[in-house]
């Protein structure tokens, strides 16, 4: 069990230093990626991860290095706040680059074409942060990662954190999560 | 109906692409009915190239605004997201009150894949407080690969139907009708899906062919 964890939050907010301290006191392997810092450039439809560098997307930037645990990895968990319904574009800029996870053909599953998956399903865990949201908005994102997870042919799972509901909360929220995803 | 202002933002990372192509048949309509339209690629503000202050002033100056994207990952590319947080965070007062479409489209079939991108969209112009005038998906853009919709022959004659239809609503301040999707929904029976898949993989690799490199299932982050 390997965990990739993919934290689009701002610096200081709290809810990171919770997670990570949920990981290590439950001696959890984990990969941390705090994405605001971390250099990864836009997808410019090149094609080149398709067949000129099968898998590997052209642009040398710090995607490669969270590609390369998603790949060993079994489980992703997606840390964002919720904006307009969906991904803030930190989080966003690294999951546009699951691309590369996909082969360049085609399978049908359920109805749907489909890309293959290079490295085998994993569980994908979107946790969204917000400070009161509407029903809508849950709607619709539990429906992007759900569209990620069938994607990438994975089981998924949505959390929403509520700052306002106070740190402890959120801490047993995290904690709980953890016990059932890992 | 005429008279107004649409400012149409290419969403995607490529300026010769299909939502490029949707976007010009779009001003070229909203122009043949007298309005004024605008293109301006999203990138070039990512990257710099275009003045922000400058496309807050455009902003300002239309009536619509338009966003025309690819499908990445499932819903628009990561520079558009940046971008509407930077409309929503610095432009709300620009913003309020303007009317706001979404033109989704993916390489898929399936136009059900596009509705996180169109609600994303909805979703922000209800937190600026513009008007929402409706969303409209296309599947198999991919085919479409950029061509312009008079190359297209009678697709290209629905598709342009379906944008001039939900633009006749959009211009009056109200929202698409549902025929204007009907026109641009291409319905492929899903029990085609094998054989298109099949068709699809037969070209993917006469592509890795030309390539030079079949090796295309490479686990490379495992190597």
């Amino acid at each position: 069990m390997s965990l990739v964890i993919l934290d689009a939050m701002k610096a200081g907010n709290g809810i990171s230093d919770k997670l990570k301290e949920e990981l290590r006191r439950n001696d959890k392997e984990f990969s941390y990626f705090e994405l605001r810092d971390m250099n990864i450039m836009p997808c410019r439809s090149c094609g080149a991860c398709g067949f000129i560098s099968p898998g590997k997307c052209a642009v040398k930037d710090d995607a490669h290095e969270i590609l390369g645990a998603i790949a060993r990895g079994t489980t992703v968990i997606m840390l964002t706040p919720v904006r307009f319904g969906g991904y803030t574009s930190d989080l966003k800029k690294a999951v546009d680059k699951f691309m590369s996870l996909g082969l360049p053909t085609y399978i049908v599953k359920q109805g749907h074409l489909l890309h293959p998956v290079r490295y085998g399903s994993k569980a994908i865990i979107g946790v969204g942060v917000h400070e009161g949201i509407s029903k809508d908005q849950e709607d619709c994102f539990n429906k992007l990662v759900e569209h990620n997870a069938f994607n990438l042919q994975s089981e998924y799972r949505t959390l929403f954190l509520n700052t306002s509901s106070g740190m402890e909360n959120i801490q047993k929220e995290i904690s709980s999560l953890l016990r059932e995803v890992c | 109906m005429n008279n107004k202002r649409l400012l149409l933002l290419n969403g995607s990372s490529r300026k010769k692409g299909t939502s490029c192509s949707f976007s010009r048949t779009i001003k070229q309509l909203a122009e043949a009915s007298g309005n004024t339209a605008e293109i301006i690629h999203v990138i070039d503000c990512y990257d710099g190239r275009e003045d922000f202050d400058a496309v807050k002033g455009l902003i300002s100056q239309n009536d619509i605004i338009a966003m025309v994207a690819p499908l990445y990952a499932d819903t628009m590319p990561f520079f558009d997201i940046w971008f509407l947080e930077k409309l929503a965070d610095e432009c709300r007062n620009e913003l309020k009150g303007k009317g706001l479409f979404a033109v989704g489209q993916c390489g898929f079939p399936d136009i059900t894949r596009i509705e996180p991108l169109i609600d994303n969209c909805r979703l922000f112009a209800e937190e600026t407080g513009m008007n929402w005038l409706g969303g409209l998906a296309y599947g198999g853009g991919g085919i479409i690969n950029g061509a312009l919709m008079e190359d297209l022959g009678k697709k290209g004659e629905r598709i342009t139907s379906g944008f001039r239809l939900a633009l006749d609503n959009i211009l009056k301040g109200e929202e698409i009708p549902s025929r204007a999707q009907e026109l641009l929904t291409i319905n492929i029976p899903k029990l085609l899906y094998r054989p298109l898949a099949a068709y699809l993989n037969n070209n993917a690799k006469k592509e890795a062919r030309k390539a030079g490199n079949m090796d295309y299932e490479r686990k490379v982050y495992l190597e």
